[in-house]
Protein backbone atom coordinates (compact mmCIF):
# COMPACT_ATOMS: atom_id res chain seq x y z
CA UNK A 1 0.00 0.00 0.00
CA UNK A 2 1.78 3.07 -1.05
CA UNK A 3 0.73 6.61 0.38
CA UNK A 4 -2.56 6.70 -2.16
CA UNK A 5 -3.86 3.47 -0.29
CA UNK A 6 -3.45 1.37 -3.19
CA UNK A 7 -1.03 -1.64 -3.56
CA UNK A 8 2.69 -1.05 -4.72
CA UNK A 9 3.21 -2.48 -7.95
CA UNK A 10 5.84 -4.91 -7.85
CA UNK A 11 5.32 -6.28 -11.23
CA UNK A 12 8.69 -4.56 -11.95
CA UNK A 13 10.28 -6.68 -9.21
CA UNK A 14 9.08 -9.82 -10.21
CA UNK A 15 10.95 -9.21 -14.10
CA UNK A 16 14.07 -11.26 -14.63
CA UNK A 17 17.33 -9.72 -13.11
CA UNK A 18 18.74 -7.86 -16.05
CA UNK A 19 15.41 -6.31 -16.51
CA UNK A 20 14.23 -6.07 -12.89
CA UNK A 21 13.73 -3.01 -10.56
CA UNK A 22 14.00 -3.36 -6.66
CA UNK A 23 11.50 -2.32 -4.30
CA UNK A 24 9.67 0.64 -4.73
CA UNK A 25 10.57 3.33 -1.53
CA UNK A 26 7.11 2.50 0.09
CA UNK A 27 8.62 -0.76 1.58
CA UNK A 28 10.98 1.35 3.07
CA UNK A 29 9.00 4.47 4.30
CA UNK A 30 4.94 3.53 4.27
CA UNK A 31 3.95 2.25 7.64
CA UNK A 32 0.98 0.88 5.82
CA UNK A 33 3.35 -1.35 3.67
CA UNK A 34 5.59 -1.97 6.44
CA UNK A 35 1.94 -3.30 8.45
CA UNK A 36 1.27 -5.14 5.50
CA UNK A 37 5.03 -6.89 5.36
CA UNK A 38 4.40 -7.39 9.34
CA UNK A 39 1.49 -10.35 8.70
CA UNK A 40 3.43 -11.71 5.20
CA UNK A 41 6.96 -11.78 5.63
CA UNK A 42 7.21 -12.03 9.57
CA UNK A 43 4.22 -13.10 11.07
CA UNK A 44 3.26 -16.11 7.85
CA UNK A 45 6.55 -17.47 8.07
CA UNK A 46 9.23 -18.74 10.42
CA UNK A 47 11.20 -15.92 12.07
CA UNK A 48 13.79 -15.82 14.07
CA UNK A 49 12.98 -14.48 17.67
CA UNK A 50 16.07 -15.34 19.94
CA UNK A 51 18.47 -18.12 20.51
CA UNK A 52 18.32 -21.46 23.05
CA UNK A 53 21.19 -19.69 24.66
CA UNK A 54 19.53 -16.94 25.99
CA UNK A 55 17.23 -19.71 28.48
CA UNK A 56 19.88 -21.58 29.43
CA UNK A 57 18.73 -23.46 32.32
CA UNK A 58 15.44 -24.81 32.95
CA UNK A 59 13.09 -22.30 34.24
CA UNK A 60 14.64 -19.22 32.57
CA UNK A 61 12.10 -16.96 31.02
CA UNK A 62 12.82 -13.81 28.88
CA UNK A 63 9.70 -11.92 27.98
CA UNK A 64 10.17 -10.65 24.08
CA UNK A 65 8.36 -7.90 22.64
CA UNK A 66 8.08 -9.35 18.36
CA UNK A 67 6.21 -6.25 16.40
CA UNK A 68 4.23 -5.59 19.29
CA UNK A 69 3.58 -9.33 20.05
CA UNK A 70 4.29 -9.70 23.96
CA UNK A 71 5.95 -13.58 23.75
CA UNK A 72 7.33 -15.48 26.14
CA UNK A 73 10.87 -17.67 25.59
CA UNK A 74 10.81 -20.53 28.69
CA UNK A 75 12.82 -23.33 28.97
CA UNK A 76 10.43 -25.47 30.71
CA UNK A 77 11.07 -27.77 33.26
CA UNK A 78 12.31 -30.53 31.10
CA UNK A 79 14.53 -28.65 29.35
CA UNK A 80 12.41 -27.89 26.00
CA UNK A 81 12.59 -24.09 24.78
CA UNK A 82 8.65 -22.77 24.29
CA UNK A 83 7.41 -19.27 23.21
CA UNK A 84 4.06 -18.49 24.56
CA UNK A 85 2.00 -15.77 24.76
CA UNK A 86 3.09 -13.61 27.26
CA UNK A 87 -0.71 -13.16 29.14
CA UNK A 88 -2.84 -14.58 31.65
CA UNK A 89 -6.04 -16.13 29.94
CA UNK A 90 -7.87 -14.63 32.61
CA UNK A 91 -8.06 -10.45 31.69
CA UNK A 92 -4.67 -10.77 29.34
CA UNK A 93 -2.59 -9.41 31.78
CA UNK A 94 1.27 -9.41 30.99
CA UNK A 95 2.46 -12.21 33.10
CA UNK A 96 6.38 -11.95 32.90
CA UNK A 97 7.85 -8.46 32.94
CA UNK A 98 11.60 -8.77 33.10
CA UNK A 99 14.06 -11.98 32.25
CA UNK A 100 14.03 -14.36 35.41
CA UNK A 101 13.79 -17.75 36.64
CA UNK A 102 10.66 -19.47 37.35
CA UNK A 103 11.18 -21.26 40.31
CA UNK A 104 7.73 -23.07 40.44
CA UNK A 105 4.83 -22.14 38.62
CA UNK A 106 4.87 -18.46 36.37
CA UNK A 107 1.88 -16.64 38.54
CA UNK A 108 -0.12 -13.91 36.97
CA UNK A 109 0.53 -10.58 39.01
CA UNK A 110 -2.94 -9.66 39.14
CA UNK A 111 -5.39 -12.59 39.88
CA UNK A 112 -2.47 -15.31 40.44
CA UNK A 113 -4.02 -17.45 37.98
CA UNK A 114 -0.96 -19.66 37.98
CA UNK A 115 0.84 -21.89 34.91
CA UNK A 116 3.06 -24.61 34.83
CA UNK A 117 6.62 -23.71 32.42
CA UNK A 118 4.85 -26.55 30.13
CA UNK A 119 1.74 -23.99 29.78
CA UNK A 120 -1.02 -25.66 31.61
CA UNK A 121 -3.32 -23.98 33.71
CA UNK A 122 -2.53 -25.39 37.53
CA UNK A 123 -4.01 -23.11 39.77
CA UNK A 124 -7.13 -20.49 39.78
CA UNK A 125 -7.62 -18.89 43.32
CA UNK A 126 -10.64 -17.90 44.50
CA UNK A 127 -12.02 -18.66 41.01
CA UNK A 128 -15.43 -20.06 42.43
CA UNK A 129 -15.60 -17.44 45.39
CA UNK A 130 -13.16 -16.48 48.47
CA UNK A 131 -10.99 -19.53 49.11
CA UNK A 132 -12.51 -22.15 46.30
CA UNK A 133 -10.37 -22.39 43.43
CA UNK A 134 -12.63 -24.63 41.10
CA UNK A 135 -15.96 -23.37 39.18
CA UNK A 136 -18.11 -25.51 36.72
CA UNK A 137 -17.42 -22.89 34.38
CA UNK A 138 -13.77 -22.68 34.37
CA UNK A 139 -12.17 -25.58 32.44
CA UNK A 140 -8.70 -25.47 32.79
CA UNK A 141 -7.43 -28.03 30.07
CA UNK A 142 -9.07 -25.48 27.82
CA UNK A 143 -7.32 -22.29 29.39
CA UNK A 144 -3.57 -22.59 29.16
CA UNK A 145 -1.02 -20.72 27.41
CA UNK A 146 -1.15 -19.94 24.25
CA UNK A 147 1.51 -21.50 22.45
CA UNK A 148 3.59 -20.19 19.85
CA UNK A 149 4.66 -22.47 16.92
CA UNK A 150 8.59 -22.31 17.05
CA UNK A 151 11.50 -24.58 15.82
CA UNK A 152 15.03 -24.43 16.91
CA UNK A 153 18.13 -24.40 14.15
CA UNK A 154 21.53 -24.22 14.60
CA UNK A 155 20.52 -22.89 18.57
CA UNK A 156 18.15 -20.10 16.72
CA UNK A 157 14.13 -19.80 18.22
CA UNK A 158 12.20 -19.59 14.93
CA UNK A 159 8.49 -18.98 15.44
CA UNK A 160 5.72 -19.12 13.31
CA UNK A 161 3.32 -16.38 14.57
CA UNK A 162 0.34 -17.22 12.28
CA UNK A 163 0.77 -21.15 12.70
CA UNK A 164 -0.08 -21.63 9.10
CA UNK A 165 3.67 -22.01 7.55
CA UNK A 166 4.85 -25.50 6.27
CA UNK A 167 6.90 -27.01 8.92
CA UNK A 168 10.10 -25.57 9.19
CA UNK A 169 12.28 -28.93 8.07
CA UNK A 170 10.35 -28.62 4.97
CA UNK A 171 10.33 -25.36 4.50
CA UNK A 172 14.06 -24.84 5.16
CA UNK A 173 15.26 -28.39 3.44
CA UNK A 174 17.60 -27.54 0.94
CA UNK A 175 19.92 -25.15 3.37
CA UNK A 176 19.94 -27.72 6.40
CA UNK A 177 20.86 -30.36 3.63
CA UNK A 178 23.47 -27.83 2.30
CA UNK A 179 24.72 -27.70 5.89
CA UNK A 180 24.79 -31.09 6.93
CA UNK A 181 27.63 -31.20 8.18
CA UNK A 182 27.82 -28.53 10.72
CA UNK A 183 24.49 -30.43 12.31
CA UNK A 184 27.33 -31.08 15.29
CA UNK A 185 27.10 -29.41 18.49
CA UNK A 186 27.56 -25.86 18.95
CA UNK A 187 28.36 -24.39 22.27
CA UNK A 188 27.70 -20.11 22.47
CA UNK A 189 30.89 -18.15 23.68
CA UNK A 190 28.89 -16.32 26.16
CA UNK A 191 29.16 -12.65 27.28
CA UNK A 192 31.86 -11.96 25.44
CA UNK A 193 30.02 -13.73 22.36
CA UNK A 194 27.28 -11.62 21.73
CA UNK A 195 26.06 -7.82 21.01
CA UNK A 196 23.51 -5.85 19.74
CA UNK A 197 23.96 -3.54 17.58
CA UNK A 198 20.75 -0.52 16.83
CA UNK A 199 20.37 0.20 13.48
CA UNK A 200 18.95 3.25 11.76
CA UNK A 201 17.04 0.97 8.83
CA UNK A 202 14.40 -0.86 7.51
CA UNK A 203 15.41 -4.90 8.46
CA UNK A 204 15.03 -5.75 4.74
CA UNK A 205 18.25 -3.15 4.07
CA UNK A 206 19.87 -5.48 6.58
CA UNK A 207 19.55 -8.86 4.82
CA UNK A 208 20.04 -7.11 1.36
CA UNK A 209 23.15 -5.93 2.44
CA UNK A 210 24.62 -9.31 4.11
CA UNK A 211 23.66 -11.36 0.79
CA UNK A 212 25.49 -9.98 -1.59
CA UNK A 213 29.66 -10.02 -1.83
CA UNK A 214 29.64 -6.38 -4.14
CA UNK A 215 30.14 -4.37 -1.80
CA UNK A 216 33.17 -5.81 0.04
CA UNK A 217 35.99 -4.16 -1.51
CA UNK A 218 34.38 -0.52 -1.19
CA UNK A 219 32.90 -1.43 2.52
CA UNK A 220 35.25 -3.53 4.17
CA UNK A 221 38.72 -2.82 2.84
CA UNK A 222 40.71 -4.65 5.12
CA UNK A 223 38.91 -7.73 3.66
CA UNK A 224 40.77 -6.95 0.42
CA UNK A 225 44.51 -8.09 1.31
CA UNK A 226 43.24 -11.51 1.40
CA UNK A 227 39.77 -12.34 -0.11
CA UNK A 228 39.42 -10.08 -2.66
CA UNK A 229 35.70 -10.13 -4.71
CA UNK A 230 36.29 -13.13 -7.49
CA UNK A 231 36.92 -15.32 -4.67
CA UNK A 232 33.58 -14.86 -3.60
CA UNK A 233 30.71 -16.94 -5.18
CA UNK A 234 27.00 -16.50 -4.87
CA UNK A 235 24.48 -18.50 -3.45
CA UNK A 236 20.86 -18.49 -4.40
CA UNK A 237 17.69 -20.89 -3.33
CA UNK A 238 14.76 -18.85 -4.77
CA UNK A 239 12.07 -18.60 -2.05
CA UNK A 240 14.30 -19.59 0.71
CA UNK A 241 17.69 -17.79 0.95
CA UNK A 242 20.68 -16.48 -0.68
CA UNK A 243 23.88 -15.41 0.34
CA UNK A 244 27.45 -15.80 -0.71
CA UNK A 245 30.62 -17.82 0.07
CA UNK A 246 34.28 -17.12 -0.06
CA UNK A 247 37.10 -19.55 -1.30
CA UNK A 248 40.09 -18.30 1.06
CA UNK A 249 38.81 -18.42 4.71
CA UNK A 250 41.25 -17.70 6.63
CA UNK A 251 41.57 -18.54 10.30
CA UNK A 252 42.01 -16.24 13.31
CA UNK A 253 44.87 -16.82 15.53
CA UNK A 254 46.11 -15.42 18.51
CA UNK A 255 49.04 -13.31 19.61
CA UNK A 256 50.81 -17.30 20.16
CA UNK A 257 49.62 -18.29 17.17
CA UNK A 258 46.68 -20.37 18.78
CA UNK A 259 43.75 -21.36 16.82
CA UNK A 260 40.00 -21.97 17.88
CA UNK A 261 39.13 -25.88 17.15
CA UNK A 262 37.66 -26.92 14.38
CA UNK A 263 34.35 -28.58 13.99
CA UNK A 264 34.38 -32.59 13.46
CA UNK A 265 34.48 -34.50 10.10
CA UNK A 266 34.16 -31.06 7.39
CA UNK A 267 35.25 -31.77 4.28
CA UNK A 268 38.01 -30.30 2.42
CA UNK A 269 36.02 -27.67 0.95
CA UNK A 270 35.90 -25.98 4.36
CA UNK A 271 39.40 -25.48 5.31
CA UNK A 272 39.33 -22.36 3.32
CA UNK A 273 35.58 -21.68 2.19
CA UNK A 274 32.87 -20.21 4.36
CA UNK A 275 29.44 -19.39 3.48
CA UNK A 276 27.18 -16.63 4.56
CA UNK A 277 23.67 -16.69 4.19
CA UNK A 278 20.24 -14.68 4.47
CA UNK A 279 17.95 -17.08 5.39
CA UNK A 280 14.38 -15.30 4.91
CA UNK A 281 12.94 -13.35 6.09
CA UNK A 282 15.08 -12.59 9.18
CA UNK A 283 18.11 -14.30 10.06
CA UNK A 284 22.00 -14.01 8.76
CA UNK A 285 23.98 -17.01 9.45
CA UNK A 286 27.64 -17.74 9.03
CA UNK A 287 29.57 -20.99 8.71
CA UNK A 288 33.35 -21.60 8.92
CA UNK A 289 35.38 -24.23 10.08
CA UNK A 290 35.83 -23.08 13.40
CA UNK A 291 32.95 -20.71 14.80
CA UNK A 292 29.53 -20.10 13.25
CA UNK A 293 27.52 -17.06 13.83
CA UNK A 294 23.39 -15.94 13.74
CA UNK A 295 22.69 -12.57 13.65
CA UNK A 296 18.93 -12.21 14.49
CA UNK A 297 17.25 -8.75 12.71
CA UNK A 298 15.01 -7.65 14.84
CA UNK A 299 12.35 -5.06 13.35
CA UNK A 300 11.59 -2.39 15.87
CA UNK A 301 9.93 0.08 12.98
CA UNK A 302 9.68 1.18 9.75
CA UNK A 303 13.39 2.63 9.92
CA UNK A 304 14.93 0.88 13.58
CA UNK A 305 16.28 -2.61 13.51
CA UNK A 306 18.24 -4.10 16.07
CA UNK A 307 20.80 -6.74 14.83
CA UNK A 308 21.78 -9.53 17.84
CA UNK A 309 24.66 -11.14 16.87
CA UNK A 310 25.78 -14.44 18.39
CA UNK A 311 28.77 -16.52 18.10
CA UNK A 312 29.19 -20.41 18.44
CA UNK A 313 32.18 -22.25 18.39
CA UNK A 314 32.82 -26.10 18.37
CA UNK A 315 34.07 -26.47 22.44
CA UNK A 316 32.90 -25.69 25.22
CA UNK A 317 35.90 -24.60 26.18
CA UNK A 318 37.73 -21.95 23.68
CA UNK A 319 40.58 -19.75 24.43
CA UNK A 320 38.59 -16.45 26.14
CA UNK A 321 40.85 -13.89 24.78
CA UNK A 322 40.80 -15.23 21.34
CA UNK A 323 36.98 -15.07 21.81
CA UNK A 324 37.41 -11.67 22.52
CA UNK A 325 39.75 -11.05 19.82
CA UNK A 326 37.18 -12.53 17.28
CA UNK A 327 33.64 -10.50 18.51
CA UNK A 328 36.25 -7.23 18.37
CA UNK A 329 36.54 -8.59 14.66
CA UNK A 330 33.24 -9.33 13.68
CA UNK A 331 31.92 -6.13 15.54
CA UNK A 332 34.34 -3.99 13.58
CA UNK A 333 33.25 -5.58 10.03
CA UNK A 334 29.27 -5.30 11.07
CA UNK A 335 29.90 -1.67 11.98
CA UNK A 336 31.15 -0.96 8.74
CA UNK A 337 28.13 -2.02 7.00
CA UNK A 338 26.06 0.72 8.90
CA UNK A 339 26.53 3.30 6.92
CA UNK A 340 25.74 1.88 3.93
CA UNK A 341 22.51 0.32 5.36
CA UNK A 342 21.15 3.80 6.66
CA UNK A 343 22.10 5.17 3.61
CA UNK A 344 20.01 2.94 1.58
CA UNK A 345 17.33 4.01 3.98
CA UNK A 346 17.57 7.44 3.68
CA UNK A 347 17.97 7.48 0.13
CA UNK A 348 14.36 5.92 0.16
CA UNK A 349 13.02 8.73 0.33
CA UNK A 350 13.46 10.27 -2.86
CA UNK A 351 10.85 10.31 -4.80
CA UNK A 352 12.93 9.75 -7.67
CA UNK A 353 14.59 6.42 -6.44
CA UNK A 354 12.51 3.98 -8.81
CA UNK A 355 14.08 0.50 -6.93
CA UNK A 356 17.07 1.23 -8.47
CA UNK A 357 18.54 -1.45 -11.10
CA UNK A 358 20.54 -4.26 -10.37
CA UNK A 359 24.07 -5.70 -11.27
CA UNK A 360 22.75 -8.49 -13.61
CA UNK A 361 26.50 -10.30 -12.86
CA UNK A 362 26.70 -9.40 -8.83
CA UNK A 363 23.29 -8.67 -7.62
CA UNK A 364 21.48 -12.10 -7.95
CA UNK A 365 21.48 -12.52 -4.11
CA UNK A 366 19.79 -9.65 -3.87
CA UNK A 367 17.35 -9.73 -6.60
CA UNK A 368 16.31 -13.24 -5.21
CA UNK A 369 15.28 -11.55 -1.45
CA UNK A 370 13.57 -8.97 -3.52
CA UNK A 371 12.03 -11.20 -5.65
CA UNK A 372 10.77 -13.86 -2.75
CA UNK A 373 9.40 -10.16 -0.90
CA UNK A 374 7.45 -9.63 -3.90
CA UNK A 375 6.21 -12.58 -4.17
CA UNK A 376 5.15 -13.17 -0.41
CA UNK A 377 2.99 -10.25 -0.34
CA UNK A 378 1.52 -10.81 -3.54
CA UNK A 379 0.78 -14.21 -2.39
CA UNK A 380 -1.26 -12.39 0.92
CA UNK A 381 -2.73 -10.03 -1.07
CA UNK A 382 -4.56 -12.66 -3.05
CA UNK A 383 -5.52 -14.30 0.54
CA UNK A 384 -7.07 -11.55 1.37
CA UNK A 385 -8.86 -10.60 -2.00
CA UNK B 1 -3.52 -11.87 64.56
CA UNK B 2 -2.33 -8.32 64.49
CA UNK B 3 1.26 -9.24 64.39
CA UNK B 4 0.89 -11.76 61.95
CA UNK B 5 -0.95 -9.24 59.83
CA UNK B 6 2.51 -7.03 60.10
CA UNK B 7 4.45 -10.31 59.16
CA UNK B 8 2.66 -10.79 56.21
CA UNK B 9 2.49 -7.25 54.63
CA UNK B 10 6.50 -7.45 55.77
CA UNK B 11 6.46 -10.81 53.55
CA UNK B 12 4.26 -9.12 50.74
CA UNK B 13 6.93 -5.57 50.83
CA UNK B 14 9.78 -7.76 50.80
CA UNK B 15 8.59 -10.71 48.34
CA UNK B 16 9.23 -12.99 50.34
CA UNK B 17 7.94 -16.14 48.95
CA UNK B 18 8.83 -18.79 51.55
CA UNK B 19 7.60 -16.40 54.95
CA UNK B 20 4.50 -15.91 52.46
CA UNK B 21 3.60 -19.69 52.43
CA UNK B 22 4.75 -20.20 56.15
CA UNK B 23 2.68 -16.96 57.45
CA UNK B 24 -0.39 -17.82 55.24
CA UNK B 25 -0.52 -21.44 56.40
CA UNK B 26 -0.07 -19.94 60.13
CA UNK B 27 -2.90 -17.28 59.03
CA UNK B 28 -5.00 -20.74 58.56
CA UNK B 29 -4.43 -22.79 61.15
CA UNK B 30 -5.66 -19.39 63.47
CA UNK B 31 -8.93 -18.52 61.64
CA UNK B 32 -11.79 -19.22 63.00
CA UNK B 33 -14.50 -21.01 60.40
CA UNK B 34 -13.33 -23.06 57.62
CA UNK B 35 -13.78 -20.95 54.75
CA UNK B 36 -11.31 -18.10 56.31
CA UNK B 37 -9.10 -20.87 56.44
CA UNK B 38 -9.47 -21.76 52.94
CA UNK B 39 -9.10 -18.57 52.04
CA UNK B 40 -5.26 -18.27 53.90
CA UNK B 41 -4.64 -21.62 52.60
CA UNK B 42 -5.33 -21.01 48.96
CA UNK B 43 -2.80 -17.86 49.56
CA UNK B 44 -0.07 -20.25 51.08
CA UNK B 45 -0.54 -22.61 48.35
CA UNK B 46 -0.28 -20.15 45.25
CA UNK B 47 3.08 -18.93 46.58
CA UNK B 48 3.87 -22.14 47.63
CA UNK B 49 3.13 -23.50 43.75
CA UNK B 50 5.27 -19.83 41.98
CA UNK B 51 8.14 -20.29 44.10
CA UNK B 52 8.90 -24.11 44.06
CA UNK B 53 8.14 -24.72 48.07
CA UNK B 54 8.29 -28.24 49.72
CA UNK B 55 5.07 -27.07 51.04
CA UNK B 56 3.16 -26.89 47.81
CA UNK B 57 1.80 -30.66 47.04
CA UNK B 58 0.93 -31.14 51.01
CA UNK B 59 -1.19 -27.54 50.43
CA UNK B 60 -2.75 -29.01 47.26
CA UNK B 61 -3.70 -32.28 48.84
CA UNK B 62 -5.05 -30.37 52.14
CA UNK B 63 -7.02 -27.59 49.63
CA UNK B 64 -8.60 -31.23 47.25
CA UNK B 65 -9.68 -32.62 50.60
CA UNK B 66 -11.51 -29.51 51.55
CA UNK B 67 -12.62 -29.73 47.46
CA UNK B 68 -11.33 -26.33 46.82
CA UNK B 69 -8.49 -27.64 44.65
CA UNK B 70 -8.59 -29.94 42.16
Amino acid sequence: MANDLSPTDLSAVRRPLPQAQGLPNAHYTDPAVFEEEKHALLFSQWAGLAVGADVPQPGDAKPISFLGVPLLLLRDKQGQVRVFQNICRHRGMILVEEPRKIEGAIRCPYHSWCYSTEGRLVSTPHVGGPGQNLHPGIDRSTLGLIEVRSHIWRDVVFVNISGEAPDFEVMHADLIARWAEFEQPLFHGGADSRFELAVKTNWKLAVENYCESYHLPWVHPGLNSYSRLEDHYHIEQPGAYSGQGTLVYRQLTGDDGQTFPDFKGLGEKWNEGAEYVSLFPNVLFAVQRDHCYAILLEPRGLDETVEHIHIYYPSADTDPALRRKNTELWKGVFIEDIGVVEGMQRGRHAPGFDGGRFSPAMDGPTHLFHDWVAAQVEAARARSA
Amino acid sequence: MKGLDARLLAAHEAGDKSALVTLYQQAAKEAETEDAAGFFLVHAYVFALESGHRDAPALRRRLVALKREE
